[in-house]
């Protein structure tokens, strides 16, 4: 069908995933199941069997109650066991899946269309990847499970009722399926459109919250804060109206199903009363057909849930599916021919989707070996995308770029939730202690480190919190001397630090980019004052190009933000 | 907590200007904890699984009635009736959970509106409060685990306690030696659970929880995907994800082994009682077991009544463990509303949206006197005995070290909090509860940094206001001098929080949107040539000018080339008392 192609991708990672784990679950689950309506029928039949037997004296003492009984206590404990092992071979399955879904969407996100629709709504996107990740962990537990327990358990007791009454057994059998999977099929068709709604209001009610609780001064002022609270609360009324009518699907089906299992049951005793007038079947096998089929629909029971939080999942899949296929690509950039040459920009323009205006127009450049060169401009001028387009995230529209192997030194420190070795070891694998203790030191954060307990085994918090602005900068700026790259490329290096660690960092920039190209893109002076040449950007054109020492530099220099 | 620490909630207004409200708005606030699920919800719920007691009577009935010999036609009648009965379980079940559902649902949407209008009418000075992505999370995510729990959780808790009491009492009614197998087996199950389970339970939800930190390990990396790319590290990354999930697999793996435990021994305790009275009736029939039936014997009609029940017995307390997990989400998602709820410093008045005074605004003063304000946990108050007077169409720099409360002024002139003591006018009238609403309308604000809104550059410039057209945006942008980014950038969004737009883009914005407001006869400015370069602050700060033509301006702000165009300078720590300019 085609509302489930989507699945395709996701199942694919339990078909490469431990497939023994896989269907031992499901081999579990059923055993589970078929336990629990055996243990009933044979309960029911040795009850009614001994019942008839010990009317006599007798046939009493003849029964043979050590089969049944044992078979009943058997039983009960394989039920307890095999329901053990299913929820942990389960859990463990899904676990293995959930951790190569999370590494797949990584390398997905990772490419760089990807990673742009990331940069311009984080918030908004990561909130949507979280609960479709959630929503593809209960396919295999809340669908692919119950559904294998439930359909064989419905088999099981055919086959099982078959033998007592052909009839018997065929007209089980199909209305169990008929109605076991007839009603969470119409059910998850019903509910996925309102599971839709619902992921997009979840998603409304939250991106509002987010504007009421940090737009709040501005809404205030503009006397719009009762209408964005009206929005948030016209968000959560359109997920009340969706949890509703998903309510009553669920609700639904649960009725259906009750119907079914009511005249399933009475169906059942009656045919079984007529084979017994008939002399078909005696008593004992009545009870048994009875409370067979009883236990035989319970399985069924949990699809309902599964059913209608699939329109979720398929939703989820719809949206990851493309992002699970992708193949991880480093950027490889064309380096110059020339050998003094770093960096060689040629008629180069850049524009970035959705908008008319380019953000570069025919940029041509060309940065030497060891050369520094400030790029500066008012806000808007085009300094960021030069960075991005010689870090190879941005593809140029138009034009050639050349560059040795280059660093890019992002605006916002970007750290993250591991160790500090980890951290640093990003840039590169092999380094030893001493190189990094070495790269700590040149970026002056050595001795913060070596007074932690655990030195470069501490932990940091997300996006490395626990770190101040200043000490943040600094591992970050370590981590790129570990890089070694002979080309760095440097955002605003020092915005947001205190005049005194700013100017530190400077110092420990031009320290460590001795032998390097640096490209910093700034307005502030501190940063400017560093290179060699700067670069006056506008409407993104090159407007001025000077070198240390002229009048103009001098001039250039004066304008900007004194710190 | 402080005297002025305001005892009352964001929603109820604060009567009295400034005084600090003391009758708190304890009616409405009705404890998240206090909340029971619908009765009538339960009770359906409870008869529809009751229902089963007349039902396996019939069973037992027509299947003795078959073990006698009777006659195919005598089953028809309990047939039916086992027919009827189901559809009047089915049915009152779907009522149960729809009304239990409902009740649940209006619930946590009352909780919620009391959250969004708590957080719409806090004072942005209250620095106790929660931060946007945690209000966000309370809101979204966490308030929907409330649902289950209400609707699933609480009414499942109280049928585990009527149903099986019920079932038991039958089952006594004819023999106790099953309803003894039952009374031992139930209550050993919370026992043993205690034992090795509820806690080893709670030990599993906090791994699963751990397992949720592998969504904020991958978003953590998503964070900072360019540097993760510029060091070459896509591969690597992604390899260490993996493995740090696959040993937390294996770690989680271990706590599920014990933790499992605890649901392996109710169902061992379900299975071997079913199991024993299975045998026990067996026994009894075949005279070995020939007591325990008060001192009859049991026909075959109640043998399979008791062991009908017996499954059912432990079907409420098997339910309730499958809904266990919701219980902790739940209540972690009402103590999360609630923290989003807490009152903290509320503004002057609601926040309810006033229309501006239309085209015929005039330019507003103010006259600030003996004003006075201190945050909850600071000892000296930030301002203390201010007076300003300042004229109608004046504009007015306010200069002050940070941190002495050039900020905390502007947004006591906008009533954004409450003043511990003096009195704020606006174009002669007074600042209070009653009058802040209509007085805000007619007063802009241009923040530092403002909030971008998703959405184009026009809808951020007139914020959806009524009776803003669209060319009061092109004359606002003008004046803003963002026409030409405007006309570029033209329908698509802005990026989220502005990502995309420079910081002086951002600020223009901020102007426009002051310049839209056509009824405004008051701008204030926090600090808006704050971290702009030169030519960029110089831009905006025609713009402010050009915006604040015949309007009354206070900037509070400590650039000079600002503070030299305006028509007078106050410095903040000269106008105080001496004790707070020390």
């Amino acid at each position: 069908m085609s509302r489930f192609r989507h699945l395709g991708p996701v199942l694919a990672l339990y078909r490469t995933g431990d497939r023994r784990m896989f269907l031992a679950g499901l081999v579990m689950a059923l055993t589970t199941a078929l336990a629990g309506a055996a243990l009933l029928g044979l309960s029911g039949w040795f009850i009614t069997a001994s019942s008839i037997a010990g009317a006599t004296v007798a046939t009493a003492l003849a029964f043979d109650v050590f089969m049944p009984s044992a078979g009943i206590r058997l039983l009960a404990l394989g039920r307890t066991a095999s329901r053990y092992g299913e929820r942990l071979t389960t859990h463990d399955a899904t676990l293995e899946v959930l951790a190569a879904l999370r590494e797949r969407l990584f390398r997905g996100l990772a490419l760089p269309g990807a990673a742009r629709t990331l940069a311009m709504r984080p918030s908004r996107s990561l909130f949507r990847l979280t609960l479709d990740i959630d929503a593809l962990d209960t396919l295999y537990l809340r669908v692919i499970v119950p559904a294998f327990a439930a359909v064989g358990t419905a088999l099981a007791v055919s086959v099982a009722l078959g033998f007592i009454h052909p009839l018997l057994g065929i007209g089980t059998g199909s209305l169990l399926l008929a109605a076991g999977l007839g009603i969470p099929l119409l059910a998850s068709r019903r509910a996925e459109a309102f599971a839709r709604r619902r992921a997009h209001a979840l998603e409304a009610l939250r991106s509002r919250a987010i504007d009421l609780a940090k737009g709040q001064t501005d809404l205030l002022m503009a006397g719009r804060a009762g209408a964005q609270v009206s929005a948030v609360t016209a968000a959560d009324k359109r997920l009340a109206e969706a949890d509703r009518a998903l309510n009553r699907i669920e609700t639904d089906a649960g009725f259906a199903f009750g119907v079914a299992s009511a005249g399933l049951l009475a169906g059942i005793l009656l045919v079984a009363a007529v084979l017994a007038e008939r002399g078909t079947i005696g008593a004992p096998a009545a009870a048994f057909a009875v409370l067979l089929a009883m236990a035989s629909l319970e399985p069924f029971a949990p699809l309902r849930r599964g059913a209608v939080e699939l329109g979720r999942t398929l939703l989820a899949a719809r949206r990851l599916a493309p992002r699970l296929g992708g193949e991880t690509v480093e950027i490889a950039p064309q380096e110059p021919a020339r050998a003094a040459v770093a960096i060689r920009l040629s008629d180069v323009s850049a524009a970035y989707d959705g908008r008319t205006r380019r953000a570069l127009s025919e940029v041509s450049l060309v940065v030497r070996h060891g050369e520094r060169v400030a790029v500066i401009g008012q806000s808007g001028a085009g300094k960021s995308t030069l960075l991005l387009l010689l870090a190879g995230e941005l593809p140029a529209a138009g034009g050639v770029i050349e560059t040795l192997p280059a660093t890019l030194l992002t605006q916002r420190s970007e750290l993250f939730a591991d160790t500090l070795r980890g951290n640093l070891a990003l840039a590169q694998p092999d380094a030893s202690d001493a190189d990094m203790f070495a790269a700590l030191r040149a970026a002056g954060l050595d001795d913060f480190v070596r007074r932690l307990p655990h030195q470069l085994d501490s932990r940091l918090g997300e996006a490395g919190a626990g770190l101040s602005g200043g000490q943040a900068r600094r591992l970050a700026l370590a981590r790129v001397l570990l890089r070694d790259a002979p080309v760095w490329l440097m955002d605003e290096p020092t915005e947001g630090l205190d005049g005194q660690t700013a100017r530190d960092v400077m110092a420990r920039i031009a320290a460590g980019s001795e032998g390097r190209s640096l490209v910093i893109a700034t307005h502030i002076r501190r940063e400017a004052e560093l290179a060699d040449r700067l670069i006056l950007l506008s409407g993104g054109r090159i407007v001025a190009d000077v070198a240390r020492g002229s009048a103009e530099y001098e001039e250039m220099i004066s304008r900007l933000r004194p710190d | 907590m402080t005297a002025i620490e305001p005892a009352h909630s964001g929603r109820t207004s604060a009567p009295g200007s400034f005084a600090p409200a003391d009758e708190a708005g304890d009616s409405l606030r009705v404890s998240a904890a206090s909340y029971r699920s619908s009765r009538l919800g339960v009770v359906l719920q409870t008869a529809a699984a009751l229902m089963w007691i007349p039902q396996a009577a019939l069973i037992g009935l027509a299947v003795g009635g078959i073990a006698a010999g009777e006659p195919a036609r005598a089953a028809l009648y309990p047939a039916l009736a086992v027919f009827v009965l189901g559809l009047l379980r089915a049915a009152l079940e779907r009522s149960g959970v729809r009304i239990a559902f409902d009740s649940a649902r209006d619930r946590l949407s009352q909780l919620r509106g009391e959250a969004i209008a708590a957080v719409a009418g806090r004072s942005p000075l209250d620095m106790s409060a929660a931060s946007s992505g945690h209000i966000a999370s309370a809101l979204a995510e966490q308030a929907e685990a409330v649902l289950p729990y209400l609707a699933r959780f609480q009414p499942l808790r109280a049928k585990a306690v009527v149903v099986p009491a019920v079932i038991l009492a039958c089952v006594f009614a004819f023999s106790w030696v099953p309803a003894l197998i039952l009374l031992l087996a139930a209550p050993l199950i919370p026992v043993f659970m205690a034992l090795i389970g509820w806690r080893a339970k709670e030990a599993s939800e906090r791994q699963l929880a751990e397992m949720g930190d592998m969504n904020a390990f991958l978003l953590d990396r998503l964070r900072g995907l360019t540097t993760i790319r510029t060091f070459g590290a896509v591969d690597r990354t992604a390899r260490q994800l993996r493995a740090d999930a696959d040993s937390l697999r294996v770690r989680t793996m271990a706590v599920l082994r014990i933790a499992f435990l605890s649901s392996a021994v109710l169902e061992l305790f379900a299975a071997l009682g079913v199991a024993m009275v299975a045998v026990y009736v067996g026994f009894h029939y075949l005279g070995q077991l020939d007591f325990g039936a008060w001192g009859g014997r049991l026909s075959l009609a109640e043998g399979l009544f008791i062991l009908l029940l017996a499954p059912a017995f432990f079907e409420p307390l098997r339910d309730l463990s499958t809904v266990w997990h919701d219980r902790a989400a739940g209540q972690a998602g009402l103590a999360a509303l609630e923290a989003a709820s807490a009152s903290g410093i509320p503004i002057v008045g609601r926040a309810e949206d006033v229309a501006p005074p239309g085209e015929g605004r005039r330019a507003l003063s103010v006259k600030v006197e003996d004003l006075r304000f201190r945050y909850p946990v600071r000892d000296r108050p930030v301002l203390d005995g201010l007076d300003l007077d300042i004229r109608a169409g004046e504009h007015v720099a306010i200069m002050a070290p940070s941190g002495a409360g050039k900020s905390t002024l502007l947004a006591l002139i906008a009533g954004l909090a409450p003043a511990s003591a003096g009195s704020v006018r606006i174009g002669g009238e007074p600042l209070n509860a009653a009058t802040a609403a209509r007085l805000r309308a007619s007063i802009a604000w241009v923040g530092q940094p403002p909030h971008i809104f998703p959405g184009t550059i026009a809808g951020n410039v007139s914020l959806g206001r009524p009776g803003i057209r669209t060319r009061d945006v092109a004359r606002a942008l003008k004046a803003a001098r963002l026409d030409d980014l405007a006309s570029a950038r033209g329908a698509s969004p802005i990026g989220e929080g502005g990502v995309g737009l420079s910081g002086g883009e951002a600020l223009r914005l901020a102007l426009a949107r002051a310049a839209a407001g056509q009824g405004a006869g008051l701008i204030l400015a926090d600090e808006p040539t704050a971290h702009l370069d030169s030519e960029t602050a110089a831009e905006v700060i025609e713009a402010l000018l050009a915006v604040s033509a015949g309007r009354t301006l206070i900037v509070a702000t400590h650039d000079p080339v600002l503070t030299s165009r305006m028509d007078r300078v106050i410095d903040l720590s000269a106008r105080q008392r001496a004790e707070v300019a020390a």
